[in-house]
């Protein structure tokens, strides 16, 4: 064989998977987008869901699944923002830095079922809390402080020195610098990784099906201690039931509203990225 | 009162360092507390055949079994289409295209995988059905198909990444010497982006040993290897289905609930143990032409 054919082979090789791959990730997207869009319409979007979710709307799941997403963003960002000054501004010690940077993406890599397992054993049964959103909202924010905190670091530590040094000279003390030139340049770092983060957090079911959602028959919850219901567990409740027609229609239905969430949070991260940009990169 | 706001401005800060870095501590050591029940009362007896909880039987040996064999098969089919496209997107592709791919690629890693299961059980559960004539299409097989295709863009994303970085000057140098476009690629391009794309691989691995949704769904769920031991289109289980069907049905601080925790934290321990070595394997990368 020479080396010509060799050539073309492997061109065509390289073309054959690229299309076997466009083919197939446009089939996912195709059937769910065209299997959803036969179900979703106002009275669908509005309506209790009844008959365990066969019948009936989504109305409380996408409540409860905003209560959660919210929860998560309020006890992640102080959290993670906190971590990413604390790694830009104080720790110099390559040592530390290298600990922390272990300690951060370990727990990016914690699959979601373990948090879940964790919340169970700490949250429900060791502090007692009993099935509640509040501790699903806990979990999830656990789940996104890696990406949030990644994220702001980035963009603070892409700070060009002079500007600390400036502040520095006019007299600023270390508290007043963070907060006056720190933050407003490294804020759009943050709010990035908090869409990215929330992105993820929205599809997450095996974090917060022990933990945070009964599976039905749930409306609002009356304290921080209650169970909510929420997308995700609801279209794995209707995918168990996969032999009921309408149940499954319903799925698809649930599963392009929390597809079309999840790409509007993707897509403002990537937004706010491009459009906020920090004075120090313009 | 400025140098007051200061200090508690500063309390903050390290109080919210302190919190995120306790939590992966404090997973650990709740899930050993947890498991402790089972590694003390089971021993060995943990490592056999066996998962029969009314028995005080906890072999967890069909779950690991499960888990590696559905792991490697869908790496066995992700991994050469994923390294292919790659080489397609970033060698082959215009660059003027590269930046609308992978922005759809990486939109496409991040879809929930709720969202694959329900596919994998509407389509490719009564696919693999109906192609092997089976009375139930939910097997170790199409567990591996879907969770190959799970994983599929990270693949992609990532090594596109690798390849992408190699400097130009080795592919003109290549070049020069008269080589055709895929002696360039294998002689000089992947060598070098070698090391980044084993982190790649080794990211995925992780992520697929630990995904568990989709894998639940369509996997079948019986607690036995099957027989012979290479059928595939048999029903299995994994850890991680293992733990999302059974764990809210145990009784808390019982030995079926420690043996399932037991289970969980080695999952832990293998992901974590993923997630170091390809971090270290994406920096040297880095390094090696710099």
């Amino acid at each position: 064989m020479n080396r010509r054919v060799k050539n073309n082979l492997f061109l065509a090789v390289c073309w054959s998977a690229a299309i076997l791959c466009t083919l197939i990730l446009s089939f996912l997207l195709s059937v769910i987008i065209l299997n959803g869009a036969k179900t979703i319409n106002p009275d669908f979007l509005l309506s209790n869901s009844r008959n365990f979710g066969a019948e009936g709307g989504i109305f409380y799941q996408m409540i409860g699944s905003v209560l959660l997403i919210s929860g998560a963003a309020f006890i992640s960002l102080p959290i993670a923002i906190g971590t990413a000054l604390c790694k830009s501004e104080y720790v110099k010690n390559p040592v530390l830095q290298k600990i922390s940077n272990m300690m951060i993406y370990g727990l990016n890599g914690i699959p979601s079922v373990i948090f879940g397992i964790f919340g169970l054993i700490f949250f429900v049964n060791f502090l007692n809390t009993g099935i509640s959103w509040f501790v699903g909202s806990i979990i999830l924010a656990i789940m996104i402080i890696p990406t949030i905190v990644l994220s702001s670091y980035q963009s603070m530590s892409s700070i060009p020195r002079m500007y600390r040094e400036s502040a520095y000279a006019l007299g600023m003390d270390k508290w007043k610098v963070i907060t006056k030139v720190i933050l407003p340049q490294g804020i759009q770092g943050a709010i990035t990784g908090l869409f990215l983060g929330l992105a993820r957090a929205v599809g997450e079911t095996a974090p917060v099906m022990f933990i945070a959602t009964a599976f039905s028959g749930v409306k609002l919850p009356g304290s921080l201690f209650q169970p909510v219901t929420a997308l995700p567990t609801h279209i794995l409740t209707l995918a168990q039931q996969a032999t009921n027609t309408q149940a499954l229609q319903n799925a698809w239905g649930a599963s392009l509203v929390l597809i079309l969430v999840f790409f509007i949070f993707s897509l403002s991260a990537l937004f706010i990225r491009i459009t906020l940009q920090p004075v120090s990169q313009r | 009162m400025s140098a007051y706001i200061s200090k508690v401005g500063k309390g903050y800060i390290i109080i919210s360092t302190l919190i995120s870095m306790i939590i992966i501590l404090l997973i650990l050591g709740v899930l050993f507390l947890s498991s402790y029940d089972a590694i003390h009362g089971g021993g060995w007896r943990l490592f056999t055949l066996t998962w029969n909880p009314p028995n005080n039987q906890f072999g967890i040996l069909p779950m690991l079994y499960g888990s590696l064999v559905v792991t490697v098969i869908s790496l066995v089919i992700a991994v050469p289409l994923g390294i292919f496209t790659a080489i397609f997107t970033s060698e082959i592709l215009h660059p003027k295209y590269r930046i609308y791919v992978k922005s759809f690629l990486e939109l496409l890693a991040g879809i929930p995988s709720i969202i694959y299961g329900l596919i994998g059980v509407a389509f490719f559960s009564v696919w693999v059905g109906e192609l092997f004539h089976l009375q139930s299409g939910r097997t170790i097989f199409t567990a591996a198909v879907l969770l190959s295709i799970m994983i599929l863009p990270t693949i992609i994303t990532l090594c596109d990444d690798a390849i992408h970085h190699v400097p130009q000057k080795y592919r003109e140098v290549a070049k020069g010497l008269g080589l055709y476009k895929h002696e360039v690629i294998i002689t000089s391009v992947l060598p070098i982006a070698k090391t980044d794309i084993i982190g790649a691989v080794l990211l995925a691995l992780g992520r697929a040993l630990g995904e568990t949704m989709a894998v639940m769904l369509v996997i079948g769920s019986i607690d036995k290897i099957p027989t012979p031991i290479y059928n595939l289109l048999a029903p299995g289980q994994t850890i991680t289905s293992k733990l999302g069907r059974e764990i809210a049905e145990s009784a808390f601080s019982s030995i079926h609930f420690s043996a399932m925790v037991f289970m969980g934290m080695i999952l832990l321990i293998i992901v974590l143990a993923l997630t170091f070595i390809a971090q270290q394997f994406l920096k040297s990368g880095q390094r090696l032409y710099e």
